[in-house]
């Protein structure tokens, strides 16, 4: 069970000719394959590609019975604009709205990082009464399907004096039994010897897991926090149920609204799906490595 | 005797008691509050009538007899949970489909394994609401690209979100698209597998086809049911993609779109039955607890023949 020990590991057959791959194809099938698999590609990535070029054209070149992948008219001359983006950060609430979703990721994703991290180091290294049973008591919250919950959660949320602002974004999600469970693991594999020098030095252990246990379980932190972020940043349903002030409107649901709106305006709308998906597919493009490998070993979502 | 403690007990595993709980409140206090007490609190609210205004009234079973038996007061009820069945028992399997045979590809060639796990992971890393809007214009019955696309071929394009039949099955090409998550899992099966294995095959004479059948296939299958068993708990859940895709008609023509989840929402916080919704919560939650229990004992089956 070293699930997170395997994703510190080089990843299986990236860059390296499928090495560990049990077949060595024969050259022309590799081929095939390759070509279905550039098709396959472009199918998936289509749609990202029709969301930008649509978010620069200007609303009559959107709506023509033969399509342009690039902004242009009718004649084929160039016509992008930047203007949906001016609107939809205007008009649309979408200034506001990625001010919001950056400042619930800000805040939420270290805060829950650090209090998964501080419950799992205590569940894999300090032994105190009633400690497994406790473990067992949480791991069994992983079972409950969260829209079950949605109804009284929601009500704990009022009565806590949070409905309809940042913080019943925040606080209701700052523990994960999942993560904790998953950093358990990790620092379960790790060597005890160094813990072990260090409080016989004396060092609290407040001290150990903040200098010691942190920084070697870097790369599970690092897992966590990206999915963590993936998560949050896209999640519509909570702040569904939670908001009604549109001031409060995080980036899913400024998009659901201007969506919904009762002219279709697929130019404008485009723009805002650009806002809303760019920074998760930044960082997923700059630590897809790390995220794909964790996950291929977690199969988590 | 505290140096007999010492030498028995191991160093670093004495209890330390304050710590411990020190290090676990947090985590413990929250999961109280924002767990324990909605999941307590749902189980008692299925029970009463409730608008979360006033006090809620104990109705004892009868928000389980009217959801179930009255199809006058909830109409939507038994649509929804066909709706959800119908999605889950399509999508799952095109999504499956799709990674495997993504996966069975990636596996083969040699140049370009990053790239494509990357842009078959892409779709499912793009939030709900995005999804949503972004196939809502690809499906446009006049300016949609999918149209555009079969008309290429000569096949004349439906409006996809306009006609109750085809809802079901515009859910189900979205949620193909979104196959990143199978092929990643498949893919790391298909890494597992031991060469040797497939070395001995080959020396028995099997071919690519009987080996792909006769040792892939049956060596993934923990694989795959994992993959069923999650998809199908997650495909119930089905909610963002058609709360965005149809905006103000919810649920879309004839509620052919109106997914479980959905109905619930509507039901709790558009029309303010929360003793109905929680209800409709416990439901979920036995349902999806009593269709996991179904294909574990199915595979198990399956696994004894």
């Amino acid at each position: 069970m070293t699930l997170l020990a395997e994703r510190t590991r080089p990843p299986v057959g990236h860059r390296r000719a499928g090495s560990r791959s049990g077949r060595r194809a024969p050259a022309p099938l590799r081929v095939v394959a390759f070509l279905l698999l550039a098709a396959g590609s472009l199918v998936a990535l289509a749609p990202f590609a029709w969301m930008v070029a649509t978010s620069f054209k200007q609303p009559q070149d959107v709506f023509t019975s033969t399509p342009h992948l690039l902004p242009t008219t009718e004649e084929g001359d160039w016509a992008g604009t930047l203007a949906n983006y001016t609107e939809v950060f205007e008009l649309g609430g979408f200034g506001g709205a990625f001010l919001n979703s950056v400042l619930v990721v800000a805040v939420l994703i270290p805060l829950k990082v650090f209090c998964s991290a501080l419950a799992a180091y205590a569940f894999a290294r300090i032994p105190f009464p009633g400690r497994d049973r406790l473990f067992a008591a949480l791991l069994a919250t992983i079972m409950l399907p969260s829209v079950a919950l949605l109804v009284p959660k929601v009500y704990v949320t009022q009565w806590l004096g949070m409905a309809d602002s940042l913080t019943g974004l925040i606080v209701p999600s700052l523990v994960s039994a999942f993560d904790i469970f998953l950093l358990r693991q990790f620092f379960l594999t790790h060597p005890k010897e160094v813990e072990e020098a260090a409080m016989m030095d004396g060092a609290s252990r407040l001290r150990i897991f903040w200098s010691i246990a942190l920084p070697m379980a870097r790369p599970a932190l690092a897992v966590v926090t990206i999915t963590a972020f993936i998560f949050h940043w896209n999640d519509l349903l909570w702040p569904l149920v939670i908001l009604s002030d549109q001031d409060n409107y995080t980036l899913p649901l400024a998009l659901q609204a201007l969506a919904s709106g009762r002219v279709a305006q697929p130019h404008l709308v485009m723009a805002g799906a650009v806002v809303a998906v760019m920074p998760v597919i930044l960082i997923f493009l700059i630590f897809q490595r790390r995220i794909l490998d964790g996950i291929q070993f977690t199969g988590l979502k | 005797m505290e140096l007999i403690r010492q030498a028995g007990a191991r160093k670093g595993a004495r209890p330390d008691t304050f710590v411990g709980w020190l290090f676990v409140t947090p985590a413990i206090l929250h999961t109280i509050v924002f767990m324990a007490v909605p999941a307590a609190g749902a189980l008692f609210l299925s029970f009463t009538e409730w608008d979360m205004t006033s006090a809620p009234r104990w109705t004892g079973l009868r928000n389980y007899q009217e959801i179930l038996f009255d199809r006058d007061l909830y109409p939507d009820f038994w649509i929804s949970v066909r709706v959800t069945l119908l999605y889950a028992v399509l999508a799952v399997p095109a999504a499956l489909f799709t990674g495997f045979v993504q996966a069975y590809l990636i596996d083969t060639v040699r140049r370009g394994q990053g790239f494509f796990r990357l842009a078959f992971y892409l779709p499912v890393v793009t939030a709900e609401a995005a999804v949503a809007a972004i196939w809502r214009w690809l499906y446009d019955p006049q300016f949609g690209l999918i149209n555009e696309a079969l008309g290429l071929i000569g096949i004349e394009g439906p409006d996809w979100l306009g006609i109750p039949e085809m809802v079901v099955p515009a859910l189900v090409l979205i949620a193909a698209w979104q196959s990143g998550t199978a092929m990643l899992i498949f893919l790391a099966g298909m890494k597992g597998i031991p060469r040797n294995l497939y070395e001995a095959a080959e020396i028995d004479g099997a071919n690519r086809r009987a080996q792909l059948f006769s040792l892939t296939l049956p060596l993934l299958r923990p694989t795959t049911f994992y993959l069923t068993v999650t998809g199908v708990i997650f495909a119930l859940q089905m909610f963002g993609v058609v709360y965005v895709l149809f905006g103000r008609d919810i649920g879309g023509p004839e509620s052919a779109g109106l997914t479980y989840v959905l109905q619930l929402y509507v039901s709790g916080f558009r029309d303010g039955e929360m003793g109905v919704a929680s209800a409709m919560s416990f439901l979920l939650f036995i349902a999806t607890l009593l269709i996991t229990a179904l294909q574990f004992r199915l595979s198990r089956r399956d696994a004894a023949s």
